[in-house]
């Protein structure tokens, strides 16, 4: 219980847009995001958007909402199952966060919140213990949706060359 | 002189508009068919005779009661309509009416009407054809805008999540979408798809809906801003404290 993967001066961010993103907007500032050298981890944050209609007469009716759509970041198909509200990251040093500040001001049209704090987990809680076990890799620490299921694989590895 | 009715203290804009949704004098915006709307409520089919649960009155022969005779019963009430509902959920930036305010609105301006008011959504029940002209009033006037506002029966999540970047307010069951310049509803408010695309007008734009909100907002007109409101607000919990302390007084 007690690997901590973050014992360096790893520093994370949040980027809280004042509007809810588009696909479209949210797959470029991924992307943009993901070309950058010195991400460790990210995840997106937002309200989530059912495949069906989950109470009332119309339960288990398709929804096929436009935002549930898949979007490619670094040659990688990811099915985004939320309207994209925050990102949260965690980054290599002070540089790379004005890196990623200056793609927030190229993509993003709506005035967004940008701030430094602690978003994800870096130590092991219970629930990750019960989750994946003794041997986890500290990497996937905090890295869960709660309503997930680890069997559908829910983090994506997109550039597997820089684990080494 | 005749006691004209206030209804709500203030002198911001918003104090304003609340007078204006609580007194029923607001402006029409939009218009929406009968058809349009018995679809987007989606409790008949459009067209099709409202379903009753009794007979009409005229053919039940009430019982002798003073209260029968004094009180007219309302269109629905007389023809024996089904209770049905509408719901809707109004954004908190800038929707242009809260719940407690349609509530008012249904309660001081409508007869046979119950409404229920909750914190992100308000639902009116009545009898079918009565629910029906309230839902149209409120839909064709100023206390909705079709981004800001919307009709959801179910699955209402929305009131306080920020706007998507197209200003329509979140939506999980994706009812309403803009489509050019207008809002357009492709399900009734419980998310089944309906035959035809409901257009429900252009919606406001963010000047407009602050100019036309009931919503006190920092950034816009502040609660604090209206001393008259205070004073009122101050004065009701005030004596509503001692009451509750001291009857007799």
């Amino acid at each position: 219980m007690s690997d901590t993967f973050s014992d360096a001066n790893y520093v994370q961010l949040e980027i809280f847009p004042s509007r809810l993103l588009k696909p479209e907007t949210a797959q470029n500032l991924l992307r943009e995001i993901a070309d950058l050298e010195g991400i460790i981890r990210l995840f997106v944050h937002g309200p989530r958007l059912p495949q069906t209609v989950p109470y009332g007469p119309a339960t288990g009716l398709p929804v096929q909402h436009p935002g549930n759509t898949v979007i490619e970041v670094a040659g990688q198909a990811i099915e985004l199952a939320v309207s994209v509200g925050s990102i949260r990251m965690e980054v290599v040093d002070v540089d790379v966060k004005e890196q990623v500040r200056g793609v927030c001001e190229k993509i993003l049209t709506v005035p967004f919140e940008f701030r430094e704090g602690h978003f994800i987990p870096t130590r092991q809680t219970v629930s990750d213990y019960a989750r994946r076990g003794p041997n986890a890799d500290p990497l996937m620490t905090g890295m869960t949706d709660p309503k997930g299921k680890l069997k559908n694989q829910p983090v994506c590895i997109l550039k597997p060359d820089d684990m080494e | 002189m005749a006691y004209e009715l206030q209804y709500y203290p203030g002198a911001t804009s918003v104090a304003e508009n609340r007078r204006k949704h609580m007194s029923g004098k607001v402006e029409k915006l939009r218009e929406i068919s009968d058809d349009d709307l018995t679809l987007v409520l989606g409790h008949r089919a459009p067209g099709s005779d409202y379903p009753s649960t009794h007979p009409p009155l005229a053919e039940m022969g009430e019982p002798e009661c003073s209260i029968r005779e004094l009180v007219e019963p309302t269109p629905g009430a007389k023809a024996g309509d089904r209770v049905r509902y509408v719901q809707f959920v109004d954004s908190m930036y800038n929707g242009p009416s809260v719940p407690y305010f349609r509530s008012y609105n249904a309660a001081i301006n409508f007869r046979g009407v119950d409404p229920g008011t909750l914190s992100g959504r308000q639902v009116v029940e009545a009898r079918e054809r009565d629910m029906e002209e309230i839902a149209k009033f409120q839909m064709e006037t100023e206390m909705t805008c079709p981004a800001l506002a919307s009709l959801r029966g179910a699955t209402v999540h929305g009131h306080s999540l920020r706007l998507p970047e197209d200003g329509v307010m979140f939506d999980m069951l994706d009812r309403c979408r803009k489509e050019g310049d207008v809002i357009v509803m492709h399900k009734d408010q419980v998310g089944r798809p309906i035959d035809k695309k409901v257009n429900l007008g252009k919606p406001m734009s963010p000047e407009e809906a602050a100019k036309r909100t009931t919503i006190y907002r920092v950034d816009n007109v502040a609660f604090r801003d209206d001393a008259e409101v205070i004073e009122w607000v101050h004065r009701v919990f005030d004596q509503r404290t001692t009451y509750g302390f001291k009857p007799e007084n």
